[in-house]
């Protein structure tokens, strides 16, 4: 394996990566869509003070993030504790702490470009379907589902990426630690610490390739989608 | 035959809503009134939008409560809003079978898909899909669906003020047909004179969220509310002629109104045996005696049973009683504007016998034609 600059801690980091990536799209899909579709179709008088509180870890340094995740999750706390009680691990330096923590800093990122495709399908589509017979959610999976498609693979999409590339919180609230809360960005550091660039260039151009194909993925399905529209 | 009863009260923002009426018929009721004057309120909380609503409504003997308990998808409605929407991502036949799918009810029956696919003319549209309809097209899908969810009535709301006058006209004639044909009661918001006077079989006029008068088109566009509410200057009345023959060559219509005949201008479509048509009370011309008749295509004889003068303008409504028919027992009412000035002249009063000559042209043709 050395022989491709690709150690077996590296190899670790990046299954950490996708897992972490992929655990928190599932959660996002959980609880941002619902979010997302109160915000589009529900909320009037609460709409700006939620959507700030959405939006605000895309404008919040995220050491600051960090810092008050670190002092949420920390064992002395309501949260902590429960999480030792199910667990028998503290919920900070693991790996479902970083879930926690990724969800937390990823959903705006899942809510945003879900909350507009759900808006541009308007009340009124969701007024006909429930007049023409079919449930609240027979109306989301029948009618809402298929028309905000692109907006969910965009959601999904931006999420994951983020996810990934996250340092600063990751590194905070999961500590780096190998084989369990070190993700790539965080071997990326190490290496260039180390001075070892070569390692740090096997990575650092994976994440650099993939990102450029989930892009490139994004942008060419939505523009598909609306040549297809016409 | 019908029974919906209706009582909504209630503040809509600052606005407070006060309606009831009680609905006793199969035929088309048009909730007429001025924009901002509650009618999609009243839409809305029947097909179970509004829920904050104080509401009473009994479709025959089965009350529906107007909350969380009845949601819009577990009413008796069938409702098209303003604007109506397809579902992009279906094809018009999977558009027509969504409610299909989701009729739990045994009644069935009623009205089979195909059926409305013929009646409608949508059999070349099947496979389209939304965006590539035109605004009719959509608006025949959507109302089609709508009929298809089988529903005890159906909640028109101005379905059609976005639409060409020619469209509206075909769409109005659909209407009443499948009104007609199906038995289904139909309640059609409208603010426009010429879709009333061309599927009303009742009227309701509602102000400010009252309900002002109601009953059936002629009292409704010959009363003084009517008239106030729309303003002097268009205020008209509406005939109900039998038709007689059709000129293919002159492109004219003859009917017969209470015995006398009427000549209008275009052909009707080809399910109306009764045609409305919409006289403007300034395009009439009232004599005391009778006038060479080759002025105009028509003379009519009627009875004057009211007159008003207006204190402020230069002008005086008549309100003429057309003659009876031996056949026909009830008498129709037109009514005429003209100037007071020449009311004097004319020196014609109250119960004297009158001549009406309206020229063809002046007839409203957008209220019948096809």
């Amino acid at each position: 394996m050395d022989t491709f600059n690709f150690s077996s801690s590296d190899f670790n980091a990046v299954f950490i990566t996708l897992k972490l990536a992929l655990t928190t799209c599932f959660f996002l899909a959980l609880i941002g869509t619902p979010l997302s579709y109160f915000l589009a179709f529900k909320s009037k008088r609460a709409k700006p003070f939620l959507e700030s509180i959405v939006t605000l870890p895309l404008v919040l340094p995220p050491t600051v993030i960090g810092f008050y995740l670190i002092v949420f999750f920390s064992p002395d706390t309501a949260l902590g504790k429960f999480f030792i009680l199910l667990t028998g691990e503290q919920l900070i330096f693991s790996f479902y702490g970083l879930v926690l923590a990724s969800i937390i800093y990823s959903l705006p990122f899942w809510v945003q470009p879900l909350q507009s495709a759900l808006e541009k399908i308007g009340n009124d589509t969701l007024k006909t379907s429930e007049s023409l017979g079919a449930s609240k959610f027979d109306t989301f999976i029948n009618v809402i589902v298929p028309l905000s498609k692109k907006g969910f693979l965009t959601s999904f999409i931006i999420s994951f990426a983020h996810t990934m590339g996250e340092f600063g919180i990751v590194l905070m609230v999961g500590g780096g630690i190998h084989g369990k809360t070190k993700v790539i960005a965080i071997s990326i550091y190490d290496h260039v610490e180390q001075l070892s660039f070569e390692k740090a260039h096997f990575l650092a151009g994976g994440m650099l390739i993939l990102s450029f194909i989930i892009l490139l993925t994004l942008f060419y399905s939505n523009k598909r989608s609306i040549v297809r529209v016409k | 035959m019908t029974n919906l009863f209706v009582k909504i009260t209630g503040y809509v923002g600052d606005f407070f809503l006060d309606f009831e009426h009680e609905f006793n018929t199969s035929g088309i009721t048009v909730l007429y009134g001025s924009n901002g004057s509650g009618k999609s309120t009243i839409i809305s909380a029947l097909s179970g939008f509004i829920n904050h609503l104080e509401a009473k409504i009994v479709l025959n003997d089965r009350s529906i409560e107007n909350t969380k308990e009845f949601p819009p998808h577990k009413r008796p409605f069938g409702t098209m809003f303003q604007n109506p929407i397809l579902f992009e991502h279906m094809s018009v036949s999977q558009n027509l079978d969504y409610p299909i799918k989701r009729n739990k009810s045994l009644n069935q029956t009623l009205l089979s898909k195909e059926e409305l696919i013929n009646y409608l003319e949508l059999g070349s549209l099947l496979n389209r899909y939304p965006q590539n309809l035109s605004g009719g097209e959509k608006l025949r899908v959507a109302l089609a669906r709508t009929i298809l969810k089988q529903s005890d009535y159906l909640l028109l709301d101005e379905p059609m003020s976005d639409l060409d006058i020619k469209t509206k006209a075909r769409l109005l004639n659909f209407l009443k047909m499948i009104n007609k044909q199906f038995k289904i009661p139909i309640l059609y918001v409208s603010h426009s004179i010429e879709e009333i006077s061309q599927i009303a079989d009742e009227i309701i006029l509602i102000k400010n969220g009252k309900k002002i008068i109601s009953g059936s088109v002629s009292k409704i566009l010959n009363s003084n509310s009517f008239q106030r509410l729309i303003g002097k200057f268009e205020s008209s009345s509406v005939l109900e002629g039998i038709l007689i023959k059709t000129d293919q060559l002159m492109n004219m219509t003859k009917l017969d109104v209470n015995g006398q005949t009427l000549i209008v201008p275009g052909r009707p479509g080809l399910m109306d045996n009764i045609v409305r048509v919409r006289i403007r009370s300034r395009d009439i011309i009232v004599s005391p005696v009778k006038i060479n008749t080759h002025i105009t295509e028509n003379e009519l004889e009627g009875i004057i049973t009211r007159i008003y003068t207006e204190k402020d303008t230069a002008f005086s409504e008549l309100v003429i009683k057309l003659t009876k028919s031996k056949i026909k027992k009830t008498s129709q009412i037109l009514g005429a504007r003209i100037t007071t000035y020449n009311l004097n002249k004319m020196n014609i009063a109250e119960n004297k016998k009158v001549f009406i000559y309206i020229s063809s042209v002046s007839i409203d043709r957008q209220a019948y034609q096809y």
